[in-house]
């Protein structure tokens, strides 16, 4: 099943499709994010350095020329509590700081390295304030000669601006996802209606069988992948026709041809008096009428394959074939009784062939009894037509074998040609049904046909009809 | 085997053969002449169907494949002079189209290649005793003749006392002698005559007419399929 699944153009194609989709979009929006936040940082980077060479314009000489910081009042609001987002200092060349927001971080950046005109970044943990604060130490030129400046900000605040980025990524990942699925279903859709020919056309290749040999598969509106193997298939159709033909005409020949000199012989012997040489040379002619006629009935099964579809009521088909053969076993001093129905008991199939079944069994029970017994055929409502005579029967190792063709019990002598029974296996095997046996007590065979009823008001298969007694 | 005398008193029964096949057709003729029949053969259809317009046949025998046409096309000829001659068609083909077909197209009966002469006499005369053909009137079985017009049956020179229920039923099985008549068929005929006819009533009438027949010395015996219906057979010699 999975196997079945996977086997499928559309699945296979889909898969990767699907594949190929969530892959690229996953690199989309690995580098989306990757980018996004390298612009983030250097946004970040390229504000600090703005805000320490701002800073650094405002370091002027104070009275004792010491260096100092003038910062206009607006931009010192910043620095102030509670905003103390951001955080500064600022020391001259001596690392002597020279102003710095909050003090502590004065304090703090009073212990660390000369710096340089490469920004150095750092990382902290004020006491007093919440979070980290992250930033860089770089060397200014001011007036008053090189200081150095260090600018940090909460990181607090950072989060803030990376939250705002993770919102616009995540909308992109739904934005991104919804198009991959969207692209997936175009996909899928173009490959079932692109494949939709083939499933019709598997459908028409479906019905075609000895019954309809003629129908060839349309070739118009295919994909050009798949013509060239429909086209080989209505060539290989047109063989397969063409040896049907071949073969069903052989039969009908053979049939001819065979049984104009048979009759003829038949005939012609019929007129001569004779002894029991004469006897036995009659009987020889028997057997081999018998041979040819069932030869040929088994060479038609091989070339035609029966035409089971229509309706047949087994009831009618079976008290005929008793009717038809009463008088044979008459003349060979046995009986033969029927136990039906008086409602029809309908069955799907090919009355001719069920017919062609039903004598077979019917002509050997009659042959394989002894004088004055009477051979029974009866129904049973569920589609089931026995022959049972007083016979030997059959021993349990041949009963598969007995259906074999040219299969023949050994010790008894019959014009038979050991294909009657394969005859019927095959008529039975075309209805979907079966031939059982089984020993009758005290002794004979029982043969068993089994068919499968037709409910006449639901037209489906079921059960015993309750209206279907059996009569007699 | 029956003398021309019993099948017909004092005219003659006259069967066309149509049969393309040399030695078939004159071992077919012989047969039929040895049966008490006249027989005109033929090997084409072109042949059949003019002896069909120039003469009276009781009952046509035609073989399926002729070498001008197929044996079936002379039924249409038979239709056109408008007598109901009974049709015996045989064939060495025999599969289910043919079979149904030849009996469609208006024959009454088939046979199938290679046949029994004793079953093509059979049949033969079994079409002769439908109402209507040539042996309708006198039916013989045996040494039992049944006079259908009369309603008498005599075994000999005698008569054999019957009542009018078992009459019918031996009337039915005389028309289809060596065959089977279904029960139904007879109860059918038997309504007419019973109108409250019990389910045991055709076997009482046909045990009585068994035990009548044989007091009366008739070489014929009536057989119960069981299930299906009755035959009426000669007993061998």
């Amino acid at each position: 099943m999975i196997r079945g699944w996977l086997q499928s153009l559309q699945v296979r194609l889909a898969l990767r499709v699907a594949a190929l989709y969530i892959v690229a979009a996953v690199v989309v929006i690995v580098v989306l994010m990757s980018r996004a936040y390298d612009t983030a940082r250097s946004l970040g980077d390229q504000e600090l350095l703005l805000r320490a060479n701002d800073l650094a314009r405002y370091v002027t000489a104070g009275e004792n020329g010491l260096p100092r910081l003038e910062i206009p009042a607006n931009l010192s609001a910043m620095y102030q509590p509670p905003s103390g987002r951001d955080i500064f200092a600022i020391r001259d060349a001596n690392g002597r700081i020279i102003a710095a927001a909050p003090p502590r971080f004065g304090e703090l950046v009073a212990g660390w390295p000369g710096t340089t005109s490469e920004p150095v970044r750092f990382d902290v943990r004020l006491d007093a304030e919440p979070g980290d604060f992250d930033g860089l130490s770089i060397s200014r030129e001011t007036v008053t000669g090189l200081v150095s400046v260090s600018v940090g900000r909460s990181s607090a605040g950072a989060a803030a601006a990376y939250s705002l980025m993770r919102k616009f990524i995540h909308d992109t990942i739904w934005a991104v996802s919804i198009l991959v699925l969207a692209a997936l279903v175009v996909g899928i859709l173009g490959i079932r209606s692109g494949l939709r020919p083939v499933r019709n056309i598997s459908e028409m290749a479906a019905a075609i069988g000895p019954h309809a040999m003629s129908v060839r598969l349309p070739d118009k509106g295919l994909p050009s992948e798949i013509s060239p193997l429909v086209t080989a298939v209505n060539r290989a159709l047109d063989r397969v026709e063409q040896g049907f033909a071949i073969q069903r005409q052989f039969t009908a020949n053979a049939a001819h041809e065979l049984r104009t000199p048979l009759a003829i012989i038949t005939a012609a012997l019929e007129e001569i008096e004779g002894d029991d040489d004469f006897g036995e040379l009659k009987a020889d002619v028997a057997r081999m009428n018998r041979l040819v006629e069932q030869l040929l009935r088994v060479a038609r099964l091989d070339a035609i394959v029966l035409d089971v579809t229509g309706v047949a009521d087994l009831n009618e088909v079976a008290s005929s074939v008793v009717a038809t053969m009463a008088p044979w076993a008459v003349a060979r001093d046995r009986t033969i009784a029927f136990k039906g129905f008086r409602d029809p008991v309908l069955v799907k199939g090919n009355r001719h062939a069920i017919r062609d079944a039903i004598r077979n069994l019917v002509e050997n029970a009659v042959l394989h009894s002894p004088t004055s017994s009477e051979v029974l055929v009866w129904m049973s409502a569920d589609g089931r037509v026995s022959v049972a005579d007083r016979g030997p029967g059959i021993i349990a190792a041949d009963q598969e074998r007995i259906f074999d063709r040219f299969w023949r019990g050994k010790g008894v002598q019959f014009e038979g040609a050991g294909l009657g029974l394969a005859i019927v296996k095959e008529i039975m095997n075309a209805h979907g049904g079966r031939v059982s046996v089984e020993n009758r007590s005290p002794d004979g065979a029982i043969f068993t046909l089994h068919f499968t009823i037709i409910d006449r008001e639901n037209e489906k298969l079921s059960g015993v009809s309750p209206a279907n007694k059996p009569s007699l | 085997m029956a003398s021309k005398q019993t099948l017909r008193r004092g005219q003659e029964l006259r069967v066309l053969l149509v049969e393309d096949e040399p030695r078939m057709s004159k071992l077919v003729s012989r047969a039929l002449v040895r049966a008490g029949f006249v027989v005109d053969a033929f090997a084409t259809c072109a042949d059949g169907r003019e002896a069909i317009s120039l003469f009276h046949y009781d009952a046509a025998i035609l073989d399926l494949g002729l070498p001008d046409g197929d044996g079936l096309t002379l039924i249409a000829a038979r239709d056109s002079v408008g007598r109901g001659i009974p049709i015996l068609v045989l064939t060495a083909r025999d599969t289910i189209e043919d079979r149904v077909g030849g009996l469609d197209a208006g024959a009454d009966d088939y046979l199938v290649k290679p046949f029994a002469m004793r079953e093509l006499i059979a049949r033969t005369k079994a079409l002769l005793r439908r109402p209507g053909s040539a042996l309708g009137s006198l039916l013989p079985a045996g040494n039992v003749i049944f006079d259908t017009i009369a309603r008498e049956v005599r075994i000999g020179n005698d008569m054999v006392t019957l009542s009018r229920r078992e009459i019918a039923i031996l009337e039915h099985l005389m028309r289809r002698l060596g065959r089977v008549v279904p029960k139904a068929v007879l109860e059918d005929k038997l309504y007419g005559i019973d109108d409250e006819l019990e389910s045991n009533a055709i076997p009482v009438h046909v045990h009585h007419l068994r035990r009548r027949l044989a007091d009366a010395g008739g070489t014929v015996q009536i057989h119960t399929v069981r299930g299906v219906g009755y035959l009426l057979t000669e007993l061998k010699a």
